[in-house]
């Protein structure tokens, strides 16, 4: 009950005028994010984490998760009307969305699409809610060398779930340790790598990074062919947002199950967006009555898997909020805007600054019902939007890029970095290589050898110490297991890979 | 042949990347400490992650050659493409090099300018530039005053 007392003071923090107003931000630019081609939720967010700066801490995250959150929503429109998924969760929502779509049945998709996604989104911020606080205190007893094996086991999923080959992953996730070495080391302060450069000092700033790999990478792939194109035809007419009434009772059930499954996996470090939605696209395909509709246009095969993405938002959160760890590269960005205010993500974050916390969970409530509001009515809208020529696009999201980066420490360098990682990054995807391991890595690398030196010290330099503690121990052993039978498995060629993912 | 098939691979050029990467973290932690009087020191895991990085490229570079490779010809976009990529990046190159003597305004017009060009007319290109360099020195530099690369005279 306690717990519902904090969340009443959160209501108190999000409904003040000013965060309800940051929250309306984040959630369109977010909807904005996600409907527009060449920018991911990963690269949105970041791009706008300087925007955050003079803001209170709590409206900067607030309007921040929007974005992540908002742009699962946006996704789901370019999905449907043009077949062309905004951002990877919703490349699933392609299957059925668009020949609904075909049928004139556009509005039901995304009708159904946005009602799940809200169910979704609520079912999991509950489920934050309940375990959130729980799961903290339980962290509270964490040492060094739990978080080391929560660390490891993070980035073992991620491997293990991402890309074609473990070779490739292996080797981004080590260029972003890499990475996150230059500068000052955190447990003796010696300053490495820096080859004598003031820039380098800090390190590289993780904002140069996420933007370069994930906005500007994804912006020269675009500009391969779309410059000199031609405007992209008219998408159909939205009208009818509600399915039929036979239609009922089948989608929700795919809803309530797309809620839990999200949220589940959200729960999980390492695992992406897609993951869910692709869970539930196969669990609702064997469920139904008669699977042979899927593809064609199943109402189910929508709305199961939009709603599975948007729970798992809420449940990704929980690693984040409760342990520090983020488990994609977006929700990474997210803790470097907890940073960047002067707040430490963790099990102390619950204890110490319960308001911020419990404010940012309520404003996931309005922020969802929100969306619903934006979607509903004014899918029309959003649609014309997808017809902004990318020639037009193009160039201003760059100088947007340009400003967003350069603000961050007011340095030309970083800019110049972020040039470099976008086209290091641009080639890396060329031959396949995945980038979230990077910038995750980037991102965890400090604790990673935080927490490992600090262990070892513990345990006198003796490795197999980790086993002598039950929880690094337990989760040391899946980590072994996971690695050893994504190895078999890819020795093997009979991986479960999905794509390189941002969400 | 053989020779030439690997210099035309994306592949090899990315194995030898890695392999720099690896080999200069290796070398540089040989001279931080890899323990020190109070456990263990900054050099333990670079040194670690060097060594991995030297194996792993070593382990692509194999692959790469001998079936997963990826020749210049493929990937790289051909024709107006290629020209889009290289305005792009050497746009941005550009824009770095000149925006701490013409500022933030001259500067992005610039580069919008070289990016407009590509899509537009260039009477277009130019307006929808200045317009578009204004706008955003509005928004972010008085609007959300948001500090902006600017030149000597502070615009």
């Amino acid at each position: 009950l306690e717990t519902f007392g904090y969340l009443l003071s959160g209501f108190e923090t999000a409904l003040t005028w000013w965060n309800l107003l940051y929250c309306l931000i984040g959630v369109t630019c977010g909807m904005l994010i996600g409907v527009l081609p060449g920018l991911g939720a990963t690269a949105g967010t970041a791009l706008l984490l300087p925007l955050t700066f003079a803001l209170e801490p709590v409206s900067a995250i607030i309007m921040l998760a929007g974005i992540y959150y908002g742009a699962m929503y946006g996704g789901t429109i370019t999905s449907v009307l043009i077949n062309t998924p905004g951002e990877s969760a919703s490349v699933i929502t392609c299957m059925d969305g668009y020949p609904l779509a075909q049928k004139g049945r556009a509005g039901a998709a995304l009708g159904i699409s946005a009602i799940g996604s809200f169910i979704g989104g609520v079912v999991s911020i509950f489920g934050l809610v309940l375990i959130g606080p729980f799961l903290a205190e339980q962290a509270l007893k964490f040492g060094p060398p739990e978080f080391f094996a929560l660390v490891a086991l993070g980035l073992i999923l991620l491997l293990s779930l991402m890309g074609k080959s473990l070779i490739k992953g292996f080797l981004a996730a080590l260029l972003g340790l890499a990475l996150a070495f230059v500068g000052q080391d955190p447990t003796s302060g010696i300053v490495r790598f820096t080859f004598g450069d003031a820039n380098l000092m800090n390190g590289f700033d993780f904002i140069a990074i996420a933007v370069g790999m994930f906005g500007l990478s994804e912006l020269l792939f675009n500009a391969e062919e779309k410059l000199g194109g031609n405007a992209a035809p008219p998408p159909p007419k939205v009208k009818g947002l509600l399915p039929e009434k036979d239609e009922w009772k089948p989608t929700m059930k795919a809803i309530g199950r797309g809620s839990i499954l999200g949220f589940i996996i959200g729960l999980i470090p390492g695992t992406n967006s897609v993951v869910p939605s692709i869970l539930s696209y196969t669990m609702e395909k064997k469920l139904a009555k008669d699977p042979s509709r899927f593809g064609k246009g199943a109402l189910e095969g929508v709305a199961g898997p939009e709603t599975a993405n948007n729970s798992y938002c809420g449940g990704a959160l929980i690693p984040l909020l409760t342990l520090g760890i983020p488990t994609s590269p977006a929700i990474a960005i997210l803790l470097g805007a907890f940073v960047m205010h002067g707040l430490t993500p963790g099990p102390t974050l619950f204890e110490n600054n319960p308001n911020i916390v419990w404010g940012i969970i309520a404003s996931m409530f309005i922020g969802n019902a929100l969306l619903l509001i934006l979607n509903l009515p004014l899918a029309n809208v959003w649609a014309k939007i997808t017809m902004v020529p990318f020639r037009l696009l193009f160039p201003i999201l760059l100088l947007t890029m340009i400003v967003g980066t350069y603000t961050i420490n007011n340095s030309m360098f970083d800019v110049g970095a972020m040039v470099v990682f976008g086209v290091v990054g641009y080639f890396l995807k060329k031959a396949e290589f995945p980038l979230a391991p990077i910038i995750l890595t980037f991102a965890l690398g400090g604790m990673f050898e935080k927490t490992l030196l600090q262990s070892l010290t513990i345990f006198k330099g003796e490795f197999l110490g980790f086993f002598t503690r039950p929880i690094s121990g337990t989760i040391l052993s899946i980590v072994i297991i996971a690695l050893l039978f994504t190895i078999t498995a890819s020795l093997r060629n009979k991986r479960f890979g999905t794509e390189d993912v941002d969400v | 042949v053989y020779q030439l098939q690997l210099l035309k691979n994306l592949g090899f050029y990315i194995s030898l990347f890695f392999l720099s990467i690896g080999s200069i973290i290796s070398l540089q932690s040989f001279r931080l400490d890899y323990y020190s009087d109070y456990g263990p020191g900054p050099g333990l895991l670079p040194l670690w992650t060097g060594i991995l990085i030297i194996i792993l490229s070593l382990m692509y570079l194999v692959m790469t050659v001998k079936k997963d490779s990826f020749p210049f010809e493929k990937v790289l976009p051909k024709g107006e493409g290629f020209i889009n990529i290289l305005s792009c990046i050497g746009s941005l190159i550009l824009f770095i090099i000149i925006v701490p003597y013409t500022g933030f305004l001259l500067g992005s017009t610039v580069l919008l300018f070289l990016l407009f060009k590509r899509g537009y007319k260039w009477y277009v290109a130019l307006c929808v530039s200045i317009a578009v360099s204004l706008f955003i020195y509005w928004v972010f530099g008085n609007l959300l005053q948001v500090p902006l690369p600017t030149n000597y005279y502070g615009w």
